[in-house]
């Protein structure tokens, strides 16, 4: 036994200075319980959003107000199914099968992301979460292409590609009404003044990259503070420009270039991802209703397979 | 001129087309596997876009634009076959919906194709260029839950239910190929029944379009969105 554990130590050693020195994995070559194990976690929190994401935006496919607004929604949508179904595939991989993903999302064990745990009340929404959502989760995605993890990696390349689209989507929704009527004008800034504070939580709370074990095994490279600030840097001054405000009155950068803010509720942050947010329970309810639904086609298309 | 008819087609097809397109994308998020739920949402891409298609050449002789002809009309004055009206039924009648439709829809583009009226048979064969791979989609589902235990009886029973709205979809002269078409593919012969139909609505259709156009309407007309 001493032999072994002698062995599986010297192997996790040199596979951590094989990913820190920038090499990659593919899913047949060893890796570390601990680096499998977080990197299923993490993968399979993403693919959790993916599919969560749809709920809030779904109804609005209905309520679009124009044809080609519902088609631009609609196939929105559908990317983001199928960036789950594609993120499933690489945890189904690493050795967790996506019936027992979706089994765990909906009894409430595994966690998808902050933002989708909060209601989509207006189409001014529709417009926030295509731009700002997807612009906050772009900037994630973008560092998670150098992830040491290569199946991950290529994944989200197409991902990135998709996502930019929804992100052009969005500006030109609320572009179109900022400078529409004063109540669509107002659409906008009531959705932004609700989903500032999901928005700054996004990226998480600011763990020093070299006390987080995602940064050490490389699975992600870029630190929480600093996807936050490259959102600030990138969209507060677009915000701004359109004439709207945000609801933060120590929002303002720096000489240095960075950004300062009101700090957030990372309480909240943790009350929400752990199943408290405001939509959170409905959401889950909703998708293990549907899923009681269709069991029997399940059952019938596995037989088949079987 | 344009005869009044001509306008009647366009929008019996694009009235179809669009709220079939959004009772197939009820299914977003929920369907029983992802592979299905990206499936049902390109065919309801394909249905919104013929019905944008349709609504255009019929907007330019009412004089007025497709987005004005597909939302801002009383519910009284829509086209659409009650069949597409039905709300998110459950898989096996979604099922039976779904080929349904699509066994009458390619009845009616063969007409259409075959018409004097060049824009009216080109645009028919844009459509049923992308009809076809419904109409795959819509028989591998028949087949595969004719072929099982658990998903005949309930296939077989959604048939029944849905086979008075799915002869409404079509004119009295065309209904005879739809019912060889069907019986042909199930082998069984279905109830002889009178068809519901087109511009019966069922109260699903006016709950729909006060939803469809709650945003629309929430800004005077002409606004931009």
């Amino acid at each position: 036994m001493e032999t072994m554990d002698a062995r599986t130590e010297d192997r996790t050693e040199s596979f951590l200075a094989h990913v820190q020195s920038g090499g990659l994995v593919e899913t047949g070559d060893w890796m570390p319980d601990e680096y499998r194990k977080r990197l299923t976690k993490f993968i399979e929190m993403h693919a959790n959003s993916e599919l969560m994401g749809v709920l809030p935006e779904r109804d609005w496919i209905l309520r679009a107000p124009t044809l080609q607004r519902k088609l631009a929604l609609t196939a929105k949508i559908q990317d983001e199914v199928g960036h789950a179904q594609l993120l499933y595939r690489v945890v189904e991989d690493l050795g967790k099968p996506r019936e027992v993903c979706l089994d765990d999302l909906i009894a409430g064990k595994s966690k998808f992301h902050n933002v989708f745990h909060y209601p989509t009340r207006t189409w001014g929404d529709v417009g926030v979460i295509a731009w700002l959502v997807d612009a906050a989760a772009i900037i994630s995605q973008k560092a998670l292409l150098k992830c040491s993890y290569a199946p991950y990696a290529r994944i989200m390349r197409k991902i990135c590609w998709e996502e930019s689209f929804h992100i052009l989507h969005g500006r030109d929704v609320i572009l179109t009404l900022v400078t529409g009527t004063d109540a669509q004008r107002e659409l906008v800034q009531e959705a932004l003044d609700r989903w500032w504070a999901p928005l700054m939580m996004f990226h998480g709370n600011p763990i020093p990259a070299e006390d987080d074990p995602m940064v050490r095994w490389r699975i992600k490279s870029q630190p929480n503070e600093e996807a936050r600030q490259q959102f600030l840097e990138g969209y507060v001054p677009q915000v701004w420009e359109l004439g709207l405000t945000l609801p933060d009155p120590k929002l303002r950068r720096g000489d240095d270039g960075v950004w300062a803010y009101t700090e957030p509720d990372w309480n909240e942050l943790m009350a929400v991802v752990s199943g408290h947010g405001p939509a959170s329970q409905e959401r889950l309810a909703f998708r293990r209703l549907s899923r009681t639904e269709v069991d029997w086609v399940a059952r019938t298309v596995l037989a088949e397979a079987a | 001129m344009s005869s009044p008819s001509r306008v009647d087609l366009l929008l019996d097809l694009a009235d179809d087309e669009l709220i079939l397109g959004w009772r197939n994308s009820e299914w977003t998020g929920i369907a029983p596997f992802l592979e299905e739920d990206v499936a049902f949402s390109s065919i309801a891409q394909n249905e919104i876009g013929h019905a944008r298609a349709l609504y255009e050449l019929a907007a330019r002789e009412l004089g007025t634009d497709a987005d004005a002809v597909a939302f801002d009309r009383p519910v009284a004055e829509y086209r659409s076959a009650p069949l597409v009206e039905l709300r998110r039924l459950e898989w096996a009648r979604t099922i039976a919906r779904h080929w349904l439709y699509e066994t009458a829809d390619a009845v009616r583009l063969e007409v259409l194709k075959a018409s004097d009226d060049a824009e009216l048979a080109g645009i028919a064969a844009k459509i049923d260029r992308e009809e076809v791979y419904h109409r795959i989609h819509a028989e591998m589902w028949i087949d595969r839950l004719l072929g099982s235990d658990e998903g005949r009886p309930r296939l077989d029973a959604a048939l029944d239910e849905l086979w008075p709205y799915a002869l409404g979809v079509l004119d009295d002269e065309l209904r005879p190929e739809l019912v060889t078409r069907v019986e042909a593919k199930l082998g069984r012969s279905l109830p002889d029944v009178d068809p519901v139909p087109r511009g019966k609505h069922e109260t699903e259709l006016a709950d729909l379009l006060e939803e469809m156009t709650s945003v629309r309407r929430s800004a005077p007309a002409g606004a931009r969105w």
